[in-house]
């Protein structure tokens, strides 16, 4: 599916408000009469300390000029390009950025929706994606750490034994739907004419509470963060 | 008083030299056995903290919530468990309303635990928000050998300040994976010259990254956190506009050179030489940092 359809499966005939400028996509738009921000990468497009603040100055001139607008995140992105300059630059103090305007907008009170449309890998999905109120997931969309031929090159463990351990570990599986069961996306949609109504009910359904720990205990897929999470909570207080 | 290298330190003896004496309470210390479950099936030892120590102590007789990483646990990674430690201690710090210090030594997300420790890192990021909203001093401490990477850069840059020696780096791909990617002309990750040139803490501090520079010592760097625990960072729209600016102008400035020393150069620094070899204090207050 080209960019241009995907826009106009979210936000229709709106979507001329959206421009794609370095395969970042930033404007405005509406979700049925709903106006919205967006912010995104699209096309798999690495993202770097540019497109970082491509999205962050869409970002504050939301929340300058558009009081209370909810702002849609989509994501479509390999990462980050291993790039020595980038890092030189201070690339994570600039995705770091991204995130505290973010916090900032989510401070003055507009809801942040995620929707992963394509490729949501690693360090990309971390700098915005991950920080939404509500994250969701198309069911072609490619989310995760990494696949496990990448994982099996750092860690050195063969491919078919993490490829066989997946199966019963969803952390370890690339994809929408084991992401899920980590808590990670809330519920995974088809790419089909339902987006529309399904982004409009996820905005209003929004709060800022991060649930994912406990999603991912009850659905299995990370049986741990939960607990313990709440154990440290419980033995600081005593 | 001690003169010990930061860097050479491990876990426990960071919080040992950095906390008040005696005043360390662990939680979930290893004889509770919170550890991992993926590493045993990957055939690979667990520790029985997950490369992490959390717990609550005073320093500078201030009380803090404190954390530090393992990095001789693989790379100081952060897993499910690992994660999970340090959202709850986050989660405390803003609850309390109390200061949360991180003793970072960490290549970022553990890849043996997939997307698992991935998500824990971005509810981490969401919990020193929390704490930053509430009023509670975040602080990450960037002096080891491993450094602050990927997932765990990420993290330290999100919170409302940085403490860096002139060892620590901070960053996302590390030079090993640059060098792969790029090639060996590119970036010679055996050149540690140019590795520490790059993401270390002079350069980051140079450029305004690292809020405060100091040498390479036990004490310095407990008085360098002591010299934080009363001050935050609350995010607000004058303050992120004043650093979209700020690093808007650095990428106009900078983008296009690749010789670190041209920084250096730019922000004032005439003898690159000396500058490499001075104590990171002499360093620091030999030129103004351009905030930027």
């Amino acid at each position: 599916m080209t960019t241009a359809d995907l826009l106009a499966h979210f936000f229709g005939a709106s979507a001329t408000g959206i421009t794609i400028s370095n395969k970042i996509a930033t404007g405005y738009a509406k979700v049925g009469d709903q106006d919205v921000c967006v912010i995104g990468t699209v096309d798999g497009t690495y993202i770097d300390n540019a497109a970082a603040l491509q999205m962050s100055e869409q970002v504050l001139d939301c929340v300058r000029s558009k009081p209370g607008v909810p702002i849609v995140m989509l994501v479509d992105s390999e990462g980050q390009e291993p790039n020595r300059t980038a890092e030189m630059l201070g690339l994570p103090v600039y995705f770091g950025h991204l995130l505290t305007c973010l916090q900032v907008a989510r401070e003055a009170g507009h809801k942040l929706i995620t929707v992963a449309t394509g490729k949501a890998i690693g360090g990309a999905f971390i700098c915005y994606g991950m920080f939404a109120d509500s994250i969701y997931a198309l069911d072609s969309a490619t989310v995760g750490l990494m696949p496990v031929e990448a994982m099996s090159a750092v860690t050195k463990i063969p491919v078919a034994i993490l490829e066989e351990l997946s199966k019963t570990l969803p952390a370890l599986e690339f994809g929408a739907a084991p992401f899920a069961l980590l808590g990670g996306v809330k519920a995974v949609w088809p790419t089909d004419e339902t987006l529309a109504d399904k982004l409009s009910a996820a905005i209003a359904a929004a709060t800022p509470e991060d649930t994912r720990a406990a999603l991912g205990k009850e659905r299995g897929g990370r049986p741990q963060a939960y607990d313990v999470q709440q154990r440290v909570l419980a033995e600081s207080a005593r | 008083m001690s003169l010990t290298p930061y860097h050479e330190l491990k876990a426990r003896e960071r919080i040992a030299v950095i906390a008040d004496a005696g005043s360390f309470r662990e939680i979930l210390p290893p004889p509770e056995r919170v550890m991992s479950t993926y590493l045993p099936k990957l055939g690979i030892p667990v520790s029985f903290d997950d490369g992490l120590a959390i717990g609550h102590a005073t320093i500078g007789g201030k009380p803090v919530y404190l954390a530090a990483q393992v990095g001789q646990f693989v790379g100081g990674s952060v897993g499910e468990v690992h994660s999970a430690k340090l959202v709850g201690l986050l989660k405390s710090a803003a609850r309390d309303k109390i200061p949360c210090v991180f003793l970072i030594e960490s290549g970022g997300v553990r890849l043996h635990e997939g997307s698992s420790g991935e998500i824990g890192i971005a509810e981490a990021i969401r919990a020193v928000f929390s704490c930053r909203a509430a009023g509670a001093t975040t602080l990450a401490v960037i002096g080891s050998d491993i450094g602050a990477y990927g997932g765990m850069g990420i993290l330290s840059s999100c919170c409302d300040f940085r403490l860096m020696t002139e060892h620590g780096r901070l960053g996302i791909s590390g030079p090993i994976v640059i060098e792969k990617w790029m090639g060996k002309q590119a970036f010679d990750s055996a050149n540690r010259a140019l590795v520490w040139k790059t993401s270390g803490g002079k350069t980051r501090y140079v450029l305004g990254d690292a809020d405060l520079l100091v040498n390479d010592s036990a004490d310095s760097v407990r008085a360098g956190i002591i010299s934080f625990l009363s001050k935050s960072a609350k995010p607000d729209l004058a303050m992120v506009e004043a650093r979209q600016a700020s690093l808007e102008a650095r990428l106009e400035k900078f983008g296009q050179i690749s010789d670190p020393d041209e920084i250096w150069k730019t922000c004032g620094i005439t003898d690159i030489a000396a500058a490499s070899l001075a104590e990171a204090e002499d360093f620091a207050k030999s030129f103004h940092p351009q905030n930027s």
